[in-house]
């Protein structure tokens, strides 16, 4: 079925505030502490009270249930439309979805979306929980089909599509190489980044290999964080202390058949939800001056770059090592460092970025030149969830 | 479990569901079913109540040739679970059956650094714990 997304929406809403909590090892907050901390934050950044907002749509990590019940009562709102999406990295810009869904419908006016987690925490309690690597708990896991096999741990599914698309396009663990390192020199222009350390495509080849043809320096940083957006209609934002950022289009798809049915692994959700998002804004990859590209693993930023149209299915691989992804390159992307060297809060804090480089906040160190658009992506959701959001500075 | 048993295997048994029970029973006679519906003719997996082409209800357990393909394959380096201690490392794959459907397993009888995608292969079974054999996969 043919669907049409409505350019009536295009420009009509706003992220007017965002906010993070700190960022990387914080086992003196929990998972709702850190979300709290960044929704205040946001709220401070937008010049808003708790008050104001009418809307919940805020996500922890999964099992914890009611996440944004949780929040409202620290917050002290009653919400007139709140929910906790569970769609995995999709989560978070989905909310932006729903948040506009919901103003448009007149269920609400003031929405707040977030979502945090304390993975470094709970990865780092004891040795078998360092083993286990796993962020939620074992009783969330799958029952057969996987551990019985030793299929444990997310770099391996990921892992699966990374060495289909090397069989079927003859891409190399450099090129994987290229992505870290463009993501690293990023970080280190972020004061709040966990990765301090250059990165060479040298040490890339030598960090030990994790799960082939991963190695660690392939897969995104265990942490604990969290962000935060408002999003408001563009009128509303007139009266706000920034410069508001424009939802300008978005989009989602989600191949519920799973991971392993059909070529989904190498031709992902992200192909649609792009599609849709590019017809609601009006814009193509042409027009994108910078990138947040959810990036749990290497292999899905190249994927994603091409099911974005950025370059042809299969040419990820030459793309990203000509250094396109750099600050200075043709697609600047994840210019705080990404999951894989600032912080891995399920690209929440790649929304965060995305309006920060449109805010123009930043100096010319990190600061992606003349930046007017900035398309975002989620992923997740047992890999198969794709959101994909637009924004632009109002001009 | 015995404490024979945990003694000697320390790795996860399968938990089989009641839609996937027979899956397992066949797997521990050593043979290979899958669901395949009786109104459509095609073969499914995982194992579910209806048939995931047409919806059809009626569907027969039936042994499969057993031959496939490896669709895509990981290989850990990296240790998860003590269950697989001094066996690092080993190849989990999606295989691809000539019947169709994908399912995970282990490639085994060839070194990891040979395996490749595409590569042929034969059902093999690993009887781990009594009453639990694990349908893996050798080159055919
Ligand atoms: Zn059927």
């Amino acid at each position: 079925m043919n669907i049409e997304p409505n350019t009536a929406y295009r420009d009509k809403y706003a992220i007017v505030g965002v906010g993070n909590s700190p960022l990387g090892k914080v086992p003196h907050m929990s998972a709702i502490g850190l979300v709290e901390q960044a929704c205040v934050n946001a709220l401070d950044d937008a010049g808003l009270r708790a008050r104001d907002i009418d809307s919940l749509l805020v996500r922890g990590p999964d099992d914890i249930y009611t996440f944004h019940q949780l929040i409202g009562e620290r917050l002290g709102i009653n919400a007139n439309f709140s929910t906790t999406a569970t769609n995995g990295g999709a989560s978070q810009i989905l909310s932006v979805i729903l948040a506009v869904m919901a103003i448009e419908a007149g269920l609400c006016t003031t929405v707040l979306c977030g979502y945090g987690r304390d993975s470094w925490s709970r990865t780092h309690r004891s040795e078998e929980a360092r083993m286990r690597s796993a962020t939620r708990s074992e009783e969330m896991e799958s029952s057969e089909f996987g551990p019985e096999y030793g299929l444990f741990g997310a770099p391996a599914m990921h892992g699966f599509g990374a060495r289909r698309h090397m069989h079927l396009y003859g891409t190399t663990r450099d090129q994987f190489g290229a992505i870290a390192v463009a993501f690293r020199e990023h970080a280190l222009r972020n004061p709040e980044a966990m990765m301090k350390k250059p990165l060479t495509l040298e040490d890339y080849r030598e960090a030990r290999m994790i799960v082939e043809p991963f190695g660690l320096l392939d897969c995104s940083l265990r942490s604990d964080g969290a962000g935060a957006m408002i999003v408001t209609t563009r009128e509303r934002a007139k009266d706000l202390r920034r410069r508001p950022v424009l939802i300008k289009g978005f989009g989602t798809h989600n191949n519920l058949t799973g991971w392993f049915a059909d070529d989904n692994m190498v031709n992902t959700a992200a192909g649609p939800s792009s599609a849709r998002a590019y017809a609601m804004a009006g814009l193509g990859p042409d027009d994108i001056d910078c990138a947040q590209i959810y990036d749990c693993f290497t292999y899905m930023v190249m994927t994603q770059i091409e099911d974005y149209g950025f370059c042809r299915k299969g040419e990820g691989g030459p793309f990203v090592a000509s250094g396109a992804l750099k600050l200075d390159g043709r697609l600047p992307t994840n210019t705080s460092g990404g999951q894989l060297s600032e912080a891995h809060c399920e690209g929440v804090l790649q929304i965060v970025e995305g309006v920060r480089q449109l805010q123009g906040i930043y100096g010319n160190d990190r600061q992606v030149k003349d930046a007017k658009t900035c398309i975002v992506s989620g992923h997740g959701g047992n890999t198969v969830c794709h959101s994909t959001l637009i924004l632009g500075t109002a001009t | 479990m015995s404490a024979e048993t945990q003694d000697t295997y320390l790795k996860p048994l399968p938990r089989p569901s009641a839609e996937s029970q027979p899956f397992w029973d066949a797997a521990r006679d050593h043979r290979l079913v899958l669901q395949k519906c009786r109104a459509c003719g095609k073969f499914w997996f995982p194992p579910s109540q209806r048939c995931v082409h047409c919806l059809s209800g009626d569907h027969d357990w039936t042994e499969v040739t057993g031959t496939g393909r490896v669709f895509s394959f990981v290989t850990y380096q990296r240790l998860y679970h003590k269950g697989w201690e001094g066996e690092i490392p080993y190849v989990v794959a999606v295989i691809e059956l000539d019947e169709g459907p994908r399912l995970l397993s282990n490639i085994v009888g060839i070194p990891a650094d040979q395996v490749t995608c595409d590569l042929k292969v034969r059902v093999t079974f690993d009887d781990v714990s009594p009453g639990v054999s694990l349908p893996k996969f050798t080159p055919a």
